[in-house]
């Protein structure tokens, strides 16, 4: 029955990280329609802000999360005035090939100032749990009630502040929000940070488990795709639901079956899903 | 092998052409394709670091007598994000473009290719892997450098039933050259009477986490686990492993490094009782520490295998060069084995003095193991 217990907990825990990354990337589609792939490298350098204010700036594990979470928004922003932006009226193809001219550029642009290494960060959080044969790492606790944590402070922010219905506003119609006078460019400049936060507040709290390198993004921003996919483009829900049901598939397919085959259960599921829902299982749209 | 990304299929790869410049008007170009971005760029550096070290010394000294001219070496290295195909296409612009007559590859699948036409175009493959076949295919350009991993899939199998017990948990990786370990290591077992008890291989460029992986071999409560990969995923392993709380030992695929994989998991306590190759920070020879104290002030960091092998390959290469007067890729073949006899000691960390006839680097191994939260160096029976 532990072990039962063991993959929850891992399904948990891997859906967590997907679902955070996801919430990002869904939020910027939703409103700007931008498949963002640079959302990988956001992820990737929210991973070594932290780790460069930790180990050389000697800051704490938390002031560093939200220190990493302040220059990746910035970095996020930046992105959207310097290069989505000035293609907003051209073919989408403009903003693909932009996307990944913006990933391949930071990948380059941190192995070029801290190496290929694989890299470490450290978390106060290092003990583990034992309840009963059932083995919960503090870190690992740290981000399934994180991620609940950011999702909960997520929807407040977009259902009760009028910042966050602007937000809505523009995901649910355009031509609406401006009709009403709403600023498309602060909605737009407001998204990008949003995401870049989650995906740097992600990155920290998966770091201490996992290494920090240049490359780190491609593992979840592949999953992160088929999540929003499977859970509908734009929706916040989705993303979080598809998240969940991809982090549960490979912790139980990969124990139960195998993990040679978990990537084909988490992909025939998406199959599976969208035969029956062609547009994801939210529609599209923030609720 | 070959980390498969659809991000990385969409994007066109880009080739990093690194030109180490040379003041002097003569010098001849060395070739080097291997992975210099995505997840396998630290291996790539790695094993480049130990050849721009050697061309710099050599460089250093004046550069070398070919035919009565002082000529430098000029390293040219592209990058091929560990794909075979991409290396290949990189070893026919290195020979067309730069005219090398020796082309420095890190990775079986890129060596392969490459052997499918060297002959033809007239280079040396200067293989950087341990992968029997490599040389056993009789392809007369070939010089493998490090040990193949058949002697030690023995070694290792040998200690670890004597010393950890007698059923098995594969936990390596699916990458090819891990498959093919994975496959050597199973027979070999079962062979020696052991018993292989959960066969869960962790697929590094797949997957973001390997608690599930690690405790589907664990619940079958194996003696030993086999682990392997990059020294740093390894040490994720090992690392969860010790976390859902497994006593036993591992034996560690050579691509792994005992004291890198030590870093990772947490410290030497963490690897107990895990058998593997010696790391080149445990080699007490003059040549090896004198390589380590020079690395170290270059490049700020513990050299591992990699560079050390390529640092001594580069070097007797060019000796063969210099002893025959030519770059002839064949002349320059047939004289390696006198080059490694003749060359400069502190330029041959691992002390390889011939070369086996078809063109394996004879390296005399021995097998690591972690007893007491210190590596020990044992000799191979």
């Amino acid at each position: 029955m532990n072990l039962f217990f063991q993959q929850i907990i891992n399904g948990l825990t891997l859906g967590s990280i997907y679902g955070l990354v996801a919430l990002g990337l869904t939020l910027v589609y939703g409103i700007l329609h931008i498949p963002n792939f640079a959302h990988g490298a956001l992820y990737m350098v929210g991973a070594f802000m932290s780790y460069f204010l930790m180990m050389d700036l000697g800051v704490h594990y938390w002031v560093a999360m939200a220190g990493s979470a302040a220059i990746v928004a910035i970095l996020a922003v930046l992105c959207e005035r310097l290069v989505f932006h000035p293609l907003r009226n051209s073919p989408p193809i403009h903003d693909k090939i932009a996307a990944i001219g913006i990933l391949l550029f930071l990948e380059a642009l941190v192995q070029m100032f801290w190496g290929a290494d694989f890299r470490r960060l450290s978390s106060p959080f290092t003990g583990i749990l034992n309840f009963d044969g059932l083995i919960i790492p503090e870190q690992r606790l740290l981000i399934i009630v994180g991620a609940f944590v950011l999702v909960a402070a997520l929807q407040l922010f977009l259902r009760k502040t009028m910042i966050g219905a602007t937000i809505i506003a523009m995901a649910q119609s355009r031509d609406g929000a401006f009709l009403v006078g709403i600023d498309a460019n602060r909605v737009a400049m407001m998204t990008f940070a949003i995401s870049g936060v989650l995906a740097a507040i992600a990155a920290t709290l998966y770091a201490p488990i996992n290494l920090v390198y240049p490359a780190m993004g491609h593992l979840v921003i592949m999953k992160a795709f088929v999540i929003i996919i499977l859970g509908g483009m734009g929706s916040i829900p989705g993303a979080i639901a598809g998240g969940m049901i991809i982090g549960f598939a490979e912790a139980f397919g990969g124990f139960y079956i195998s993990t040679a085959y978990k990537d084909i259960i988490a992909f025939g599921l998406l199959v599976v899903i969208l035969s029956v829902r062609p547009q994801g299982l939210f529609a599209k749209g923030a609720h | 092998m070959t980390p498969k990304n659809t991000l990385k299929a969409v994007i066109t790869a880009t080739s990093l052409g690194l030109v180490a410049t040379s003041a002097m008007a003569e010098s001849i170009n060395i070739g080097f394709t291997g992975p210099l971005s995505g997840g396998a760029a630290l291996y790539g550096e790695n094993t480049l670091s130990g050849l721009r070290m050697a061309a710099e010394e050599i460089n250093a000294a004046g550069g070398f007598d070919l035919n009565g001219e002082q000529v430098t070496i000029n390293l040219v290295a592209l990058d091929d994000r560990y794909s075979p195909a991409q290396a290949a296409t990189n070893a026919k612009r290195l020979k067309q473009d730069n005219g090398v007559s020796a082309i420095f590859v890190p990775h079986s699948g890129g060596v392969f290719a490459l052997q499918d036409f060297n002959e033809k175009d007239d280079f040396l493959v200067m293989a950087y892997t341990s992968v029997p076949t490599v040389t056993e295919k009789g392809n007369t350009l070939t010089l493998r450098i490090p040990p193949t991993f058949d002697g030690y899939v023995r070694a290792f199998t040998d200690y670890a039933m004597n010393n950890l017990g007698t059923t098995l948990g594969m936990a390596g990786a699916t990458h090819e050259y891990a498959k093919i370990w994975d496959e050597m290591i199973q027979q070999t077992w079962e062979a020696r009477g052991g018993t292989v008890v959960a066969d869960n291989p962790m697929d590094y460029n797949k997957s973001a986490d390997f608690y599930t992986g690690v405790s589907r071999v664990i619940a079958e409560n194996p003696d030993v686990m086999f682990v392997g990969g990059a020294s740093e995923p390894t040490g994720l392993v090992i690392q969860q492993a010790r976390q859902l709380g497994f006593q036993g030992g591992f034996i560690v695929m050579d691509q792994a490094k005992i004291d890198e994989v030590a870093q990772v998991a947490g410290g030497m306590d963490m690897v107990e009782g895990a058998v593997g190759v010696v790391p080149l920070s445990v080699y007490e020879t003059e040549a090896a520490t004198g390589f380590i104290e020079r690395y170290q002030a270059n490049y700020g960091k513990v050299p591992g295998s990699e560079a050390a092998y390529n640092y001594l390959a580069l070097h007797a290469l060019v000796e063969a060069m210099d002893m025959t007067e030519s770059t002839d890729p064949t002349t320059v073949r047939a004289a390696i084995g006198e080059a490694l006899l003749s060359m400069d000691s502190s330029k041959n960390p691992y002390e390889v003095h011939s070369v086996t006839e078809n063109g394996g680097f004879v390296t005399v191994t021995t097998l690591a193991v972690v007893e007491n939260g210190e590596i020990v160096r044992k000799e191979i029976e």
